[in-house]
């Protein structure tokens, strides 16, 4: 079996979980987010998702898993959401053909990113972000772990970012309805 | 046992420290690159010769052929076939010469057999790539999820048994979003510390050719980009020594086209853009081998378009370029014989296989003498 392979699909399988656990569905959330699980593996939901969004990060399962266990609010609020989507405004195209710099070719040596990640890291104890401390350790781990050739994998994915803009999103609809009712 | 308060805090900070050193242990620190020495030149004993024969049919449309030469000695081919290019039922066939031709092909890898091994949905499988390396038979293979061709990532299965048996395709891990947009269309240059360099090629919103360092374990441990003026595509590399190689490229700009020119002179570190050769490419994949003689040898098309099978021949590295042999041409308007590969067999003889009319896989075997002979 190919570990990458089975972890994309059983995570994705996770992720599902996660999002069907956002349904008002009180006392019965775990029941049927572990329903949920075993569906998207069996109707075809979960490879479809890994077909087309590709492996899932590390940091994007663990939100999962948090959102799973009923560990509310989500550490992935306004602030990190929109912090993410203007990182890889800029990170997308380039990695993606935009110019002559790959910023993704760094994650498959990934020094300076490491190296880049003490402040980060340091900021979030600094700013008692234990949670996402938490997170960031557990992604290196799981780089560590060898599943992962590029480090930029484990910290996000496509579906991470679709989650944070529609967490922006909310955010904004939110304010634009607020506003308009004062 | 109870943690005062500061330690608790410090916990995660601790936690934090000891996975950025495992982190730091893993991260790959592979040496400086350098090509495998290429073979010393040493003129071709083989006497003028040329044969051709097409491959047994797999499918209505047979597009995109690779070479390899098994450990036997025997010749192995696959491409993509199916009801049309990009249909579902599209998979990679495999065939192998014997001493009564070549054999039946069975298909390598599918559309199924893809998502059964990835455990990821995908629609529809391209380009094979074919490596012999030892007892080890590579095979690469694009495979799309969602939209066009520009959408691929590349597949690698290996068999051990020459070709009787495959892996299941473990997906290469080279986009940050949702893998997509590398293809691959020519066979990878061996690398001196035992990996390989495998030239590959973005579609999505940029053109150009990619350079992905392999190691020796098959994890991909560097990824560069050949850029240029005009959209470029498939590369076809060839070592010249050990720091320096040449990759000739589709040129997949509005036309007029010309073979577009990559070069690096620190084994695959870093690839500069060179002059466009003054080779016509009507946006058609070329192919390119280093002879026995140390010379290089181009198969590609003619300008307008790839209704015959041309070659070109340099003596100097790559510098200037001779037209050799017309292998095929037809000048009826459906004619299309393209995609060309090459493989230099172990006994001197050169191999080239390429698209047949769309409808199946044409493969001619000649000396350089038969080259030499349109020279002269």
């Amino acid at each position: 079996m190919n570990p990458v392979a089975a972890y994309g699909l059983l995570a994705h399988a996770l992720i599902f979980a996660a999002l069907v656990s956002q349904l008002p569905l009180g006392e019965f959330r775990s029941r049927v987010a572990l329903a949920a699980t075993a569906l998207s593996l069996m109707v075809g939901i979960a490879p479809m998702l890994h077909g087309i969004f590709g492996t899932p990060s590390l940091t994007l399962l663990q939100l999962a898993l948090l959102q799973v266990a009923g560990r509310s609010p989500s550490p992935l609020s306004f602030k990190p959401a929109l912090g993410l989507l203007c990182f890889v405004a800029l990170f997308y195209p380039t990695a993606l053909g935009w110019g002559p710099f790959d910023p993704y070719a760094l994650g498959y040596q990934p020094w300076a990113i490491l190296a880049a990640l003490i402040p980060v890291a340091l900021a979030l104890f600094w700013r008692r972000q234990t949670l996402w401390l938490g997170i960031l350790s557990l992604d290196l781990l799981g780089y560590a772990s060898g599943l992962f050739a590029n480090l930029w994998d484990v910290l996000l994915d496509p579906l991470l970012v679709l989650v944070a803009l529609a967490i922006v999103a909310r955010q904004g609809v939110i304010r634009l309805i607020a506003s308009r009712t004062r | 046992m109870m943690f005062s308060e500061k330690t608790r805090r410090g916990l995660p900070l601790l936690l934090f420290a000891g996975a950025l050193a495992a982190a730091f242990w893993r991260a790959p620190s592979p040496p400086a690159p350098a090509f495998e020495k290429p073979a010393t030149a040493a003129p071709s004993s083989l006497p003028a010769q040329f044969t051709a024969e097409r491959l047994p049919d797999a499918g209505e449309s047979a597009h995109a052929a690779t070479l390899a030469q098994l450990p036997d000695g025997r010749l192995a081919a696959a491409w993509f076939a199916g009801s049309r290019e990009g249909a579902e039922d599209v998979a990679v066939w495999f065939s192998v010469q014997g001493r009564d031709g070549w054999s039946r092909p069975r298909p390598i890898a599918s559309r199924e057999t893809t998502a059964g091994g990835t455990f990821a949905y995908l629609r529809k499988v391209g380009n094979p790539v074919l490596y012999a390396e030892g007892s080890w038979l590579h095979l690469w293979y694009v495979s799309v999820a969602v939209g066009g061709w520009a959408g691929s990532s590349i597949n690698h299965s290996v068999s051990t048994d020459g070709g009787a048996s495959w892996s299941k395709p473990n997906k290469l891990q080279t986009s940050p979003f949702a893998n997509i947009s590398t293809l691959v269309r020519a066979p990878p240059v061996p690398l001196a510390d035992g990996g390989l360099g495998l030239p590959v090629y973005h579609e999505f919103i940029a053109k150009h050719g990619e350079w992905l360092r392999l190691a020796p374990t098959g994890q991909i441990v560097d990824k560069l980009r050949m850029t240029h003026d005009v959209r470029s595509l498939q590369p076809a590399v060839v070592a010249l020594d050990e720091q320096r190689a040449l990759a000739l490229l589709r040129d997949a700009g509005p036309g007029p086209g010309r073979v577009q020119v990559s070069t690096t002179d620190n084994g695959g570190l870093t690839w500069q853009a060179g002059e466009a050769l003054p080779v016509p490419n009507p946006n058609s994949s070329v192919a390119l081998l280093r002879l026995k003689s140390g010379r290089l040898l181009l198969a590609g098309n003619p300008p307008n378009g790839r209704e015959a099978m041309l070659l070109w021949i340099s003596a100097d590295a790559g510098k200037t370029w001779q037209p050799t042999r017309t292998v095929e041409s037809a000048p009826d308007g459906g004619a299309e014989f393209s995609y060309p590969a090459l493989l230099l067999g172990r006994d001197g003889r050169i191999h080239l296989a390429y698209t047949w009319r769309r409808q199946g896989i044409k493969h001619a075997a000649f000396s350089e003498a038969w080259l030499d002979e349109a020279t002269q």
